[in-house]
């Protein structure tokens, strides 16, 4: 029986077609990645490289340890894990390098990379999108008519009375559509591994089960639909209609709700307090700023109030305080962040859709709580890089004496990315639903 | 063409539109989406503008309260420009969120335009928002494709398009009618949607001038065009296809392809094909660039020694404390002249290297309405990529102009001789920083938007011209059966 179910499906043009497109897609959307990590490798070298060389050139033409340090640049990097070319999420809008001097950090640490907004709109073509969007579509193309094509062309009666079992057909006729889509989606996934050279690690399984879960979640959706018996065109309107709202309508919904719930005014005052915390207190007496400054760092005192106009002690704790002035802001800033990822991955729990690219974009490591991560260690990379410097500026060390050749960007270590139970809950959940409605209708396929 | 004959038919068509229960809960849906659609746009629009707006006030009060202070303290306390949204992004968002919304303004340096909407959002972003020009350009012909797929072809499989053609009505007459009904229904959702779109627009306070008020007709005459063209590819294709499923199914397809798959393929193609540098490559070219023509740091660079010899030599003294200006002033106007220069030169570059990325987006308009549409619609919202560029221009030409008015009062005012470690450090009045007079940016006028989108408000021409063309060549060939 099998033979032939397979052998009618794939005479089908429509099925080729389908199939053709999901692989040039997928592949197609493989070397999109490819082409991202590549670009992502070659800022890493990039940064490394200008790191070095705007070293050496300053070192060169400074000879004191606190000008040198106003222009001094560090490298904070988040190197990107392979899996994002698969799932590029937020990594293409937010910088995944932090280049800062030891100055004010908060008029620092939010500068973009340069990015070509018709292309950030437009979204990235990655494998993500094509398990997301496409497959889901390919699904409905194949399923739609799974019981609706025989009962229209009058064969059904035929297969009702002379198959064994009517169910069993028609789980296999289920079966030979899924066995081609998994087929096809495990195969992408394993190219994606061969051609990007993905280590093949529980983020890698991880991803491949919720790519697996996500499409089966729709394989449920159809064969549920598909046991109501509705005409071929019913059948085909109405999972349309739910694709659109799954993919399109609802996602963007649930994205205007959070941008409008949780508005970020915050991130323009943290703009304009960081530059008045410092630039103000060039005009108040240098003793208000460097107490606040040794309540902050006591290790510091020590170096008391010096009498000159001008000196760097005063400049880089007048630095320091356009963070502190700005510091409120900025943790609000990051509270609503974290309030807005908080939202969208509550409301995403319930919408498949939802709940897939964004767990794709954790296993990735391109989501905004990885953004939120590095803005958290550049802070304390900042604050770690400045007490190293400070005493020496503060003692006017030579700058000969520092080991310039050493200071190399810093890397971000890799963090867990797979925790399963949240991962596969709310798919497996669907799913029950789905299949257990429709083994309830089973029955009813019998009658004509 | 008989015109009784047409209006009977559109009148037949949007009777039978509305004969199924099925349409009122799909209109209800649809209307309840226009509403939050339209909330959440004027929403976005009044609560980020008062904020912007609030800021940028913010900006100059502090900048006009500050104390006496050396010109060049004043050119690094510098300001801000705050990205003021047009009115008419509350209709269509177009790349609103994907563009910076803030930028600090300092001297000798060019900062980038942060904390755009993108940058603080989830992953949930890239599915797109829900506008009242998404819901036009996306749901409004997958509606119309759901109500006309059936409209020549359902009359052909019942027998009705034999009787019809028998008793005399032409090809052509039933193809417009048809067209026109399904139109007449379309309008149903559309109108509403602008109705919606001008009365927020009253209620937000917009003056009401000549801009806007071409931008509205230019709006609403592209989603006529946009919608009537979708309505007439759609009784094409039915009154071309076998029977109503096949008709749906192409329709599908061609819906999918078109507004779906069609217009990230090409954008992701044209970003392929031309990569675009990173920040850090790109601010390494511009530093090297601006040491290559003068370090105005190093005492012994070429070009400043050159130009302190020659000013001495016009002004005849022989050291620069002795000149009738501030000399430091004079090489920082100098090199922020330079480096201003140098990096438009750059931004340049970049600008027509993301044009060259956008530019296969740009040519599908003219095999693909969706896209005419969509950047049509941007455009006249204002919320393009030319509205942005004139953002970027506008507050790097204000920053400029600070940067250089402090460089003129430190020639002007400042002395030559250089205080002691222990002496006050100079400064001037606080009265002159009332001089520079305030940010206030003009935005994009309708001249610029239409200039950037001619192409796609061409293509949208064509199709309107093409898909008449195409049912006039049809309806010879109607087939009855």
């Amino acid at each position: 029986m099998y033979r032939l179910l397979i052998k009618q499906f794939i005479r089908s043009r429509i099925t080729l077609g389908a199939l053709a497109l999901l692989l040039v897609m997928g592949l197609v959307s493989i070397l999109m990645g490819k082409q991202f990590l590549a670009q992502q490798q070659e800022r890493i070298v990039q940064v490394t490289e200008h790191q070095r060389e705007h070293i050496v050139r300053n070192v060169a033409a400074h000879d004191e340890m606190g000008l040198l340090l106003y222009y001094l640049k560090f490298s904070l990097i988040s190197p990107p894990d392979k899996l994002s070319a698969l799932s590029i999420g937020q990594r293409d809008v937010n910088p995944g390098i932090q280049s800062i001097t030891i100055r004010t950090l908060e008029g620092q640490k939010y500068d973009t990379d340069l990015t070509n907004p018709v292309q950030l709109q437009s979204g990235n073509l990655d494998l993500g999108f094509v398990i997301l969007y496409l497959f889901p579509l390919v699904i409905i193309a194949f399923t739609f008519n799974i019981l609706s094509e025989d009962r229209e062309s009058g064969t059904w009666k035929t297969i009702v009375v002379q198959s064994r079992s009517a169910f069993q057909f028609l789980l296999a006729k289920f079966l030979v559509r899924a066995f081609f889509l998994y087929g096809l989606l495990l195969f992408l996934l394993l190219a994606a591994a061969v051609i990007l050279s993905l280590p093949l690690g529980e983020s890698y399984l991880a991803f491949v089960v919720l790519s697996v879960l996500y499409s089966t979640c729709w394989f449920a959706l159809t064969f549920w639909l598909a046991l109501f018996k509705k005409s071929s065109g019913f059948t085909v309107l109405t999972l349309l209609a739910i694709w659109v709202t799954l993919t399109i309508l609802l996602p963007a919904s649930v994205n205007n709700l959070v941008a409008t719930l949780h508005p970020v005014p915050e991130s323009l005052s943290t703009l304009v307090k960081q530059r008045d915390g410092y630039h103000e207190k060039w005009d108040q007496d240098k003793k208000v700023t460097l107490d606040k400054f040794y309540a902050r760092y006591p290790q510091f005192a020590k170096y008391g109030v010096p009498d000159e106009t001008f000196h760097w002690l005063w400049y880089y704790a007048m630095q320091q305080m356009g963070d502190e002035d700005a510091r409120a802001d900025s943790r609000a800033m990051r509270e609503k962040m974290l309030q807005r990822e908080e939202t969208s991955r509550s409301l995403a729990r319930a919408i498949p859709t939802l709940h897939t690219q964004l767990y794709f974009n954790d296993l990735a490591q391109t989501s905004l709580a990885d953004y939120i991560r590095l803005l958290d260690s550049t802070t304390t990379f900042h604050e770690r890089t400045r007490l190293y410097f400070y005493p020496k500026i503060f003692e006017h060390a030579a700058v000969k004496n520092e080991d310039w050749a050493a200071v190399k960007p810093q890397y971000l270590p890799p963090r867990d990315t797979v925790c399963w139970s949240p991962l596969v809950l709310p798919l497996v959940v669907i799913i029950l639903v789905l299949l257990g409605w429709a083994w309830v209708r089973s029955r009813n396929i019998y009658s004509i | 063409m008989n015109r009784s004959i047409v209006v009977l038919l559109a009148r037949q068509s949007w009777k039978n539109a509305f004969h199924s229960r099925a349409i009122y809960g799909v209109l209800v849906v649809l209307f309840l989406m226009i509403g939050y659609a339209a909330y959440s746009g004027w929403k976005m629009y009044t609560v980020q503008n008062e904020m912007r707006e609030h800021y940028q006030r913010v900006a100059r009060e502090r900048w006009e309260d500050n104390p006496d202070k050396h010109p060049h303290r004043m050119a690094h306390f510098g300001t801000f420009a705050f990205r003021i949204k047009h009115p008419l992004s509350l209709f269509d968002f177009g790349l609103e969120s994907f563009t910076g919304n803030a930028v600090y303004l300092e001297a000798h340096k060019q900062n980038t335009i942060n904390f755009s909407e993108a940058s603080m959002s989830t992953g949930l972003l890239r599915f797109g928002e829900i506008s009242l020009a998404m819901l036009l350009q996306m749901v409004v012909p997958l509606i119309i494709v759901f109500l006309g797929f059936g409209a020549v072809a359902v009359d052909r499989e019942n027998g009705t398009l034999k009787i019809l053609l028998t008793q005399g009505a032409r090809g052509r007459e039933i193809l417009t009618g048809r067209s026109l009904g399904l139109f007449a229904v379309a309008m149903v959702v559309v109108v509403p949607a602008f109705f919606c779109a001008a009365l927020l627009l009253i209620a937000s306070g917009v003056s009401v001038d000549l801009d806007l008020v071409g931008r509205l007709a230019g709006i609403a005459l592209a989603y006529f065009l946009f919608n009537a063209i979708v309505c007439v590819i759609t009784v094409a294709v039915s009154a071309g296809s076998q029977s109503s499923k096949a008709a749906l199914m192409k329709l599908l397809g061609v819906w999918l392809l078109l507004a779906v798959l069609l217009p990230r393929t090409s954008q992701a193609l044209g970003s392929y094909f031309f990569p675009a540098p990173s920040r850090v490559a790109f601010e390494t070219v511009i530093e090297e660039d601006v040491l290559k023509q003068g370090d105005s740091h190093n005492p012994d660079d070429p070009h400043y020694k050159h130009l302190r010899d020659s000013v001495l030599r016009v002004h005849a003294v022989d050291s620069v404390e002795h000149l009738p200006f501030n000399y430091s002033g004079f090489v920082m106007r100098e090199g922020e002249r330079i480096s201003a220069r140098i990096y438009q030169q750059h931004l340049q570059a970049l600008t027509r290297l993301y044009d060259k990325q956008n530019s296969l987006t740009t040519a599908a308009a003219l095999v693909n309405p969706f896209t005419a549409i969509r950047n049509l619609s941007m455009a006249l919202s204002g919320t393009d990529v030319e509205s942005y560029k004139v953002f970027q221009s506008e507050a790097e030409a204000y920053r400029y102009t600070m940067a250089q008015e402090m460089n003129a009062l430190q020639m002007e005012l400042i002395s030559n001789r250089k205080p002691g470690p222990q002496d006050k450090p100079l400064a001037i009045s606080h009265d002159h920083w009332k001089e520079l007079p305030d940010f206030k940016p003009q935005g994009i006028a309708i001249g610029a938007s239409l200039r950037g989108a001619w192409f796609s408000a061409m293509a949208l021409l064509l199709w309107s011209v093409g898909s008449c063309w195409w049912v006039g060549r049809l309806s010879k060939t109607l087939k009855a059966i």
